[in-house]
């Protein structure tokens, strides 16, 4: 028991001091109205408020479509993956993992000198003599900003599944006499979508939490409900750290059941096969 | 769709994906060495004279120190808390190890936004070093990367009877620990402390918020630059990401160099 004890100590101290207690203080501070007595306010003016609503909308508007439109190329570009030669595998999934790294700041910047006001591809319209089709500071913009972390991201999650995947069951499919299609949808498609639901909520969840790189590409031009929070954090005059708190305990709590329930999706059916 | 033809398209694709992953990085670099490019498709001359500004600046040092100390006291924190605790999993119940799983989603869950708001309503206006705070967090914050790679180095060897034959003959848990049990697992420590060191290395958001600016990173000072001077960013863009590709070079060489053996005792368990 002593040992064990010491062996939990630095995790467990670190894991209550700046998680436990923090986001404890943080729910509390979201029930409490301005004179410190227990409220829904705050919770209340979530709804009311337009600007807020605005935020909520843009985040789940960003998210879902950033991160259905990733999913697909992450399906396609995981199964290309399998195709290659295993050492290739192991560079391009490093790099893979480089690049979602550079994610934020760095990306935004790259982003900015490609598509920005004095970009390139504005030049390139410019000299073709084409209307401006394309906003690097819009929703839109964002939106396509967003794949550039998620599309790796995505496929580091997919890749270990789909490599997992027995190729001797085409073999005995196609014996059977079961056609390309019919295995696909028979065979493949239902070992695999408990893990592509899976995929998708952590996503989901990652575009929904994404604030450096809105940040550094927008400013505060359009309104998420991670930069929301950060104005609310440090805005100044508009500081307002309840309704911070609110946010992120709304935040929190969805986002926990979402990954909570995408990771269920895949865990009974691991059971179902055991 | 035959097997060759099958294979032309998946090289395809990936050919596809990585030009347009690799793009932007290629055209900050681009911009890095370029004397102007404004409204233009090509830049308008080459120079390396934004590189010898950049790293003359004082600034730039500064801000470099900063993020390889707390990259530094980053990765021995996340050591110090896990090292001990997945041995113990790894070794003497695996139980613990589903109780660990909440860790791995944490980042999707609780990200660093919401973590900081947390951290503010809390530390604020307590009289604790906001930076032993930060430091802290950002830890608790590469914890899933910190986890899982130390978790595969456990993978396939029987470190049980190791630790146990080291205790019988004489040695201290803490000893034994460190002289059978590390020299085993000194892979998976390297991948786990390059990953978690280039996570807090190239933190933002805490940092930012936490201390307000006051502690000037190179993610922060790339901000700054950023609205100020496109050229002077693109040389730090630049010289980040040559950082960052160092680094996934050594892990590509560490595990190119440590999965051959592990590999052939798996299958031979297999046969």
């Amino acid at each position: 028991m002593k040992t064990r004890l010491k062996v939990f100590f630095p995790l467990g101290l670190l894991v209550i001091l700046v998680l436990l207690l923090p986001i404890t203080v943080m729910i509390i501070a979201s029930f409490q109205s301005i004179d410190g007595g227990f409220s829904l306010d705050n919770y209340h003016q979530v709804l009311s408020n337009h600007y807020y609503m605005e935020a909520i909308r843009n985040s789940l508007g960003i998210s879902l479509i950033t991160s259905g439109i990733s999913l697909i190329i992450v399906i396609i570009g995981a199964w290309a993956l399998t195709k290659l030669a295993p050492k290739t595998k192991n560079i391009l999934l490093s790099l893979f993992n480089m690049s979602s790294s550079f994610a934020g700041v760095p990306l935004a910047f790259s982003l900015i000198i490609l598509f920005g006001n004095a970009g390139i591809w504005q030049a390139l319209m410019t000299t073709l003599h084409l209307p401006r089709t394309f906003e690097i500071y819009s929703l839109s913009g964002t939106t396509l900003a967003y794949t550039f972390f998620e599309v790796p991201l995505g496929i580091m999650f997919l890749f270990p599944v789909f490599e997992e995947l027995n190729p001797e069951w085409k073999e005995i499919s196609s014996v059977l006499g079961a056609k390309p299609l019919f295995f696909f949808k028979k065979v493949i498609f239902p070992v695999i979508l408990p893990n592509i639901v899976e995929v998708f909520t952590l996503l989901f969840a990652n575009a929904m939490g994404t604030y450096e790189t809105t940040f550094a590409l927008t400013g505060n031009s359009i309104v998420t409900i991670p930069t929301l929070i950060g104005t609310l954090i440090d805005g100044g005059l508009t500081a307002n750290i309840p309704m911070a708190c609110t946010f992120a305990t709304l935040f929190a709590l969805v986002m926990t059941t979402i990954v909570w329930l995408g990771n269920r999706v895949t865990r009974s059916k691991r059971e179902v096969k055991a | 769709m035959s097997h060759k033809a099958s294979n032309r398209v998946a090289r395809a694709i990936i050919t596809f994906l990585f030009v347009y992953l690799a793009t932007p990085i290629a055209v900050t670099m681009l911009y890095s060495v370029s004397t102007s490019w404004v409204k233009t498709i090509l830049p308008k001359g080459l120079t390396l004279k934004w590189y010898g500004q950049l790293v003359t600046n004082s600034d730039f040092m500064s801000a470099l120190v900063r993020s390889f100390a707390l990259g530094f006291l980053t990765t021995v924190i996340a050591m110090a808390c896990f090292l001990p605790v997945v041995f113990y999993a790894n070794v003497y119940n695996p139980k613990v190890k589903s109780h660990l799983r909440f860790i791995t989603v944490l980042p999707f869950t609780i990200p660093g936004i919401i973590l900081v708001t947390g951290l503010i309503q809390l530390y604020a206006d307590l009289p604790i070093p906001k930076l032993l705070i930060l430091v802290l967090a950002i830890s608790l914050l590469s914890l899933p990367l910190t986890y899982q790679a130390l978790d595969n180095a456990f993978i396939g060897r029987d470190f049980r009877a190791m630790f146990e034959q080291a205790l019988v003959l004489g040695d201290s848990p803490f000893k034994a620990f460190i002289k059978v049990i590390i020299p085993n697992i000194r892979a998976g420590v390297l991948v786990a402390m390059l990953l978690t060191f280039t996570s807090a290395f190239g933190e933002y958001v805490l940092t930012n918020i936490l201390l307000g600016g006051n502690f000037e990173t190179l993610k922060i000072y790339m901000y700054r630059l950023m609205q100020s001077n496109g050229q002077a960013s693109s040389v730090l863009t630049t010289i980040y990401f040559i950082f960052l590709a160092f680094i996934s070079l050594i892990l590509i060489l560490i595990m190119q160099h440590y999965s051959a053996p592990h590999k052939s005792t798996k299958e031979g368990a297999k046969k």
